[in-house]
């Protein structure tokens, strides 16, 4: 990849460079929902659950944004090689982010039902999820802003972990349900809640792959782990 | 020494070609070094052209991408004080050769050139050129040529009412395309073509990118072009020049997608300062 050479068409310059802004931008207010969404749902928090699910409409713009502009590098600039990659990651991502957000507001929707009932304290065992989630999402992130590789292909196995731990978390929710018939309502919010953690591992993980194909031209996606 | 260039022209259309996929390369670039006078503009350039696919050559002005392709049909040696060290193949013989004909070279290795340049005669004059002037004069022959090569550089059926008026009365993308069909009617091997849409609006551009896509099928295209989406659009390989130097040569799609050398990185990516 080239390094930071400024292009001749100093336009094209600030065309990538706004572009990439607001892929970062749109990464940024998606951490900080995912992190009112998590306050809501631990801290037992409507505000918090509110604010988590208004919010998404300023992602929802931004990734429209990132497609007016994505398109108008296409249709002016032609861009080729790691313009072009980074054109088409930059795309992608915004995508990805507005899933993770989506799944933030979807967090925020199942634990403002939670808050509404008594307290589970099975709410406790999403925490090591939420945890390992919110680290996925944020090295993905680190690894896009920073031209990262070797960060991003660490995502992968780490996704692989984060299904094991929503899969033994959804077993012992649901071998609660027949001893607890009354709760079963809350302990399927929980096991929603524990599913959207797993396809923010996911969606963190795409991004991964999409930085790795923008910085070194590599496609990395449905790879054997035997094959590295 | 190489045994004298046998100049057997296959005629396109026939059947005793190698089946498609068996592509091999025609032109062989060894170590090749051009000098006009004491300036060096080419550098030890080797390469291989494969046949019947389209070869770009890109690179910005003075790159010696041009100075290349006219040597492939030995034109640089109509300028005085022009050396070459180092060697072209023609299907694994010197161009070089004492025993090459350059007449029957250039036959075999036909140009078409960035401005359309007929002559001020009929459209079917233009055609035959090459053929009369190699004494072949049989009406049926001559005749029979026309259409091929009119049909094969698409123009046939724009110009088949008219062959004897005078081709200066063609469009411009119509005339370029005259000279793809006086090019072809040789029967060349390599059709080498030098910037031939630079002078061409978008819809004549597109007939002649369409007409290079056709006719790969039966000849082997050397293209220079400053037209970054042109060689994307038309060529399989694309070679980049830099100062005198092949810096790198691949398929065109991981040239334009993941280039690995920065040079070529830099250029077609516009950071060229």
């Amino acid at each position: 990849m080239a390094e930071s050479t400024r292009h001749i068409l100093t336009d094209f310059d600030s065309a990538l460079e706004s572009l990439r802004t607001s892929v970062l931008m749109m990464a940024s207010l998606t951490t900080r929902n995912l992190d009112n969404a998590r306050r809501g749902l631990f801290e037992r928090d409507e505000d918090w659950c509110n604010t988590a699910i208004a919010d998404d409409e300023e992602i929802d713009a931004l990734e429209i944004q990132v497609d007016r502009d994505g398109i108008e590098i296409m249709l002016r600039f032609h861009p080729y090689a790691s313009d072009l990659r980074s054109v088409i990651a930059a795309m992608k991502m915004s995508v990805n982010l507005e899933r993770v957000a989506d799944q933030a507001v979807g967090i925020a929707r199942r634990a403002r039902k939670l808050n509404g009932r008594d307290p589970l304290p099975e709410v406790a065992g999403l925490e090591p999820l939420f945890k390992h989630a919110s680290a996925m999402f944020q090295d993905a992130i680190r690894a896009y802003a920073e031209n990262d590789p070797e960060l991003a292909r660490t995502l992968k196995p780490r996704d692989r972990e984060l299904d094991e731990m929503n899969r033994d978390y959804a077993n012992r929710i649901t071998e609660l349900m027949p001893k607890n018939p009354d709760l079963i309502h809350g302990y399927l919010e929980l096991i929603f809640i524990a599913r959207f953690l797993e396809r923010i591992g996911d969606q963190s993980t795409n991004i991964a792959e999409d930085t790795v194909f923008a910085v070194i031209a590599e496609d990395i996606r449905h790879a054997s782990p035997l094959s590295r | 020494m190489n045994p004298p260039m046998k100049i057997a022209h296959t005629p396109y259309g026939s059947s005793a070609a190698a089946p498609p996929d068996a592509r091999q390369d025609l032109l062989s670039v060894r170590n090749f070094q051009f000098f006009y006078g004491k300036k060096q503009a080419l550098y030890d350039i080797s390469m291989d052209i494969p046949e019947k696919r389209v070869t770009a050559f890109i690179g910005p002005s003075g790159c010696g991408k041009s100075t290349l392709l006219r040597n492939f049909n030995r034109m640089n040696e109509l300028i005085d004080g022009v050396r070459t060290e180092g060697d072209i193949l023609l299907q694994g013989h010197s161009i070089f050769s004492a025993e090459v004909e350059v007449i029957a070279l250039r036959r075999a290795i036909g140009m078409v050139f960035q401005k359309s340049n007929p002559f001020p005669k009929s459209i079917y004059e233009n055609v035959v050129y090459g053929l009369r002037i190699s004494g072949r004069s049989s009406r049926a022959e001559l005749d029979e040529t026309v259409e091929r090569s009119l049909r094969g550089a698409a123009l046939w059926e724009e110009v088949k009412d008219r062959l004897h008026e005078s081709a200066l009365g063609l469009s411009g993308g119509q005339m370029q395309r005259l000279c793809i069909a006086r090019a072809i009617a040789n029967r060349p091997k390599v059709l080498l073509m030098d910037e031939p849409c630079s002078a061409l609006d978008p819809i004549a551009t597109a007939k002649v990118e369409e007409l290079i896509h056709d006719l790969k099928n039966e000849f082997t295209i050397v293209i220079v072009t400053h037209n970054m989406q042109q060689a994307t659009r038309c060529s399989d390989r694309t070679a980049f020049f830099y100062l005198g130097r092949l810096i790198e040569y691949d398929d065109t799609a991981r040239i334009f997608s993941n280039p690995s050398q920065k040079q070529t990185e830099d250029y077609i990516t516009g950071r060229f300062g």
